[in-house]
């Protein structure tokens, strides 16, 4: 057999795999697996101080991957965690025999960042009760580990609701609270790490420390949207509103591009309460508008729904009837489309959730529907958050790669609104630093719905994703794990040497979530 | 290709299509009681995925209500209801309930053929009350079957093989009927042993009734019984939505509209033996609720409100003459 030499830095063409790739840098694999030093003198250490350490195939099985399902690794030990108070003996003593400590909540990372390769598995779920709820002042105190849907039926008992959380049930939030968390409300309220008013943190030394932009505001700064380095969230306290249902509306576009502009018109005038963009193909994009008041709507039926370039369904049908009669040669295109309505659109108007034309409980609405027809064994969905004015190119640059690996995929876009104040939140996050008042965030995921791909060749479309961000000066939502690889090009040597240092300095033996980011 | 999706259409899958979106953790008792991944369908099937053997689990095994309502939630359509009782079949018997079962089996053996026409299969609870099983049959106008199958709800509960032979007389006498069944459980099985019955669950046929219907108000709690409602979701969730808009009444239902059990049940106590067991699901049922009433369909589910609440609880049979 002929095989090519390599060229130095990239990977050469395996004469196995027929989707192989040929001159993609592998930006990052799996770390290597921890080597288990001083395992049982920890394990010693923390059955004597109180902490219940599971071992085994069974307890640490469950824990092999993470919801990307590309990522696999097993950690020796699992510890549910209980109070702040179990978690600071753990990573005192994880300090003092450098034993990796990796933290999940929900387990909804796609890039292994909840996957532990050695060392302890921390499972915040465990610690998932609502502490306070405050009507008066709209706030909660909640264990970190709650769900997103757990605490919403808790608020629901006092007719109450969180303000933005990822469209998932099963997030965490102290998980989202790490990393962003992007709703369809964030173009007007901000991303979900936004809302926390105050946390309970476990430092990486095992400290317990109460934090908020007032008390301790470096470890706040840091600990939100800092992605797991600088401490363990074990309660936070949020903000809350009454619980409304919403009345919703949709656009259907064939242009991305006036989808998007469309979109942008909406969130700088604060025309809608909820925003976003979810596409069926290229030429099937859906604008999502929705109203939290009758008030709100009215407005914007006077004032904005005629300036819409987009259809309504009916509309829409027609003129994707049109486009097929001239196109008879893609009536697969059609009849996946079609597929899709049949399968998709009910599943959003499902009467129990519907009351005098109001939709009730959207997340659970828009996650059960996500996992079941979005839902894989694998999943990847790299992202690029840009500013507003830069938002479009990047969508269709990425558009244009998941064109290229992928025959079906959906994209979701929305906006962010940034808080002045929080600037320092933001440094090194999710959020574009050239980003003022709104940053636009989109996901590229691909349709896996039963295919067989190789880790080659999502990592390769990543790769391309993310190459579209260095090229344009963006940021990513998921840039740790597998990503990490992208974060000096992305941020800069200045800015995460800067971080690393402060990393060093909070966690001296670099224990937790170790490889996650540094 | 064009077709509709695997999943949309599909028959129920196996623990290997699990992908850890974790949705059943929201709706499981089992989780709510430990708050570890491992008491939780989810937990079971990636262990499996890992290898684990029935024994490895038996403490979760023990522990699931088989309320069902991680089927319903499972985006990926895993009979997981069906897995815990396939994996019971292989742990190890319990004496006290080999015992229990051996008792209903030879009852069921004395059994009469039942008579022509519409029945109910009253289950053990409502047989222990025969003023209410009166009032039952009363107000359906069908006659109950001594033979109710209590023995092959039990073996399913508590994973007991069921003699082939057993299993085909209760069904032989059965197939083709219209059956109102106490037991959801047993409503389960038989909704997919005997496709042709024209099966409700004790609750829907006596919800239907205008008589009791008309009694619901809007300062009653109405509490679902979890295991037949979600052994037929798609089709009762309408049903119930109904009864809610039109009495305006409130229902155990969560915010995936997934009723929220009540008895404490599991493979070590199921409800007919359980004598106190955990109030962790009645509590959350009612927290930040204070109905006037309370309405059951289980009786199972009467004891385990009653025990924590002073509100009266009332069968729902006994609506007639509240």
């Amino acid at each position: 057999m002929n095989i090519l030499p390599v060229e130095p830095g990239t990977v050469g063409p395996c004469p196995v795999a027929p989707d192989a790739l040929q001159g993609i840098k592998r930006q990052q694999t799996n770390p290597a697996r921890w080597n288990a030093a001083g395992w049982r003198a920890f394990v010693d250490e923390l059955r004597v101080a109180g902490v219940d350490l599971v071992e085994g195939a069974v307890a640490c099985g469950t824990y092999a991957t993470d919801a990307g399902g590309t990522a696999y690794g097993l950690p020796h030990g699992v510890v549910i965690a209980r109070d702040a108070g179990q978690v600071s003996s753990l990573l005192k003593a994880a300090q003092a025999h450098r034993v990796p400590v990796t933290v999940r909540g929900g387990g909804l990372t796609t890039e292994g960042e909840s996957v532990a390769f050695g060392g302890v598995l921390l499972d915040m779920t465990g610690m998932s009760r609502v502490v306070k709820i405050d009507a008066a002042a709209l706030t909660v105190r909640t264990e970190a580990g709650i769900f997103w849907h757990g605490l919403a039926e808790e608020l629901r008992r006092e007719n109450l609701d969180y303000l933005s959380a990822p469209l998932n049930l099963t997030s965490s939030v102290g998980g989202t609270l790490g990393v962003g968390g992007i709703d369809v409300n964030s173009a007007r309220l901000g991303c979900s790490a936004d809302q926390a008013l105050a946390l309970q943190v476990v430092t990486p030394t095992g400290d317990i420390v109460e934090c908020s932009d007032s008390e301790n505001a470096e470890l706040f700064q840091r600990v939100i949207l800092g992605y797991g380095q600088f401490g363990i969230i074990t309660e936070a306290t949020l903000k809350v509103r009454p619980y409304t249902p919403l009345r919703m509306h949709y656009y259907y576009y064939s242009s991305l591009r006036t989808a998007i502009e469309d979109l942008q018109i909406l969130d700088r005038a604060d025309a809608s309460d909820y925003s976003g963009i979810l596409t069926i193909m290229d030429c099937a994009v859906n604008l999502l508008v929705a109203f939290d008041s009758d008030a709100r709507e009215a407005a914007f039926r006077a004032t904005w729904e005629s300036r819409l370039r987009g259809y309504g369904e009916f509309g829409f049908a027609l003129c994707m009837a049109g486009h097929y009669a001239l196109r008879p040669w893609r009536l697969g295109e059609a009849l996946y489309l079609l597929r899709r309505k049949r399968e998709v659109f009910p599943e959003f108007r499902r009467p129990e959730y519907m009351r005098d034309g109001k939709m009730h409980d959207r997340t659970v609405v828009y996650s059960r529907a996500v996992w079941k027809y979005w839902g894989s064994r694998n999943m990847v969905i790299p992202d690029l958050a840009t500013s507003a004015d830069r938002f479009i190119e990047a969508v269709e640059r990425g558009n244009a790669v998941c064109r290229k690996y992928f025959r079906r995929y959906t994209l979701y876009c929305v906006g962010i609104r940034l808080r002045s104040d929080h600037k320092s939140h933001y440094e090194m996050s999710c959020v574009p630093p050239d980003a003022e008042e709104w940053a636009y965030g989109c996901e590229f995921e691909p349709m896996i719905d039963g295919h067989v791909y190789s880790r080659d060749h999502f990592q390769a479309f990543k790769n391309a994703i993310y190459d579209i961000g260095v090229d344009m000066g963006a940021s990513y939502y998921r840039f740790g794990g597998m990503m990490k690889g992208y974060i000096r090009r992305v941020f800069g040597d200045a800015l995460v040497d800067k971080h690393l240092a402060m990393k060093r300095r909070a966690d001296p033996a670099m224990i937790l979530n170790r490889d996650v980011i540094f | 290709m064009f077709g509709p999706s695997a999943k949309a259409v599909g028959p129920r899958r196996d623990y290997t299509a699990c992908n850890g979106c974790g949705l059943c953790f929201l709706v499981c008792p089992m989780w709510r009681g430990h708050r570890d991944p491992r008491f939780t369908p989810q937990g079971l099937a990636k262990a499996l995925q890992c290898g684990a053997t029935a024994s490895a689990l038996a403490a979760p095994l023990d522990a699931c209500s088989l309320c069902g309502a991680c089927d319903p939630v499972c985006p990926e359509s895993i009979d997981l209801s069906q897995m815990v009782m396939d994996l019971r079949l292989a742990l190890p018997r319990r004496p006290d309930i080999d015992s229990r079962h051996a008792k209903l089996a030879q009852l069921a053996g004395c059994a009469a053929p039942p008579p022509a026409g519409a029945l109910l299969l009253p289950g053990p609870d409502l047989r222990a009350e025969p003023a209410l099983l009166a009032r039952v049959q009363a107000l359906l106008g069908h006659p109950g079957a001594e033979d109710d199958g209590a023995d092959i709800a039990l073996a399913l509960e508590a994973g007991i093989e069921i003699p082939r032979a057993r299993r085909r007389r209760f069904l032989d006498r059965l197939d083709g009927r219209a059956l109102v069944v106490a037991d959801g459980l047993l409503l389960r099985q038989l909704r997919r042993w005997l496709p042709a019955a024209r099966l409700r669950s004790l609750g829907e046929a006596l919800g239907n009734l205008v008589a009791l219907r008309r009694r619901l108000t809007g300062a009653d709690f109405y509490v679902i019984e979890a295991r037949a409602y979600h052994a037929d979701h798609e089709r009762l969730v309408g049903h119930y939505d109904r009864l809610r808009t039109e009495t305006g009444c409130g229902i155990n239902l969560d915010l995936q509209r997934m009723a929220i059990p009540v008895a404490a049940r599991g493979r070590s106590h199921p409800p007919e033996l359980a004598a106190g067991g955990d109030t962790t699901q009645a509590r959350w049922l009612l927290q930040g609720r204070t109905p006037s009433r309370i309405v059951v369909e289980s009786l199972a589910d009467r004891a385990a409100i009653a025990r924590i609440c002073d509100v009266p609880v009332l069968h729902l049979a006994e609506l007639a003459e509240a």
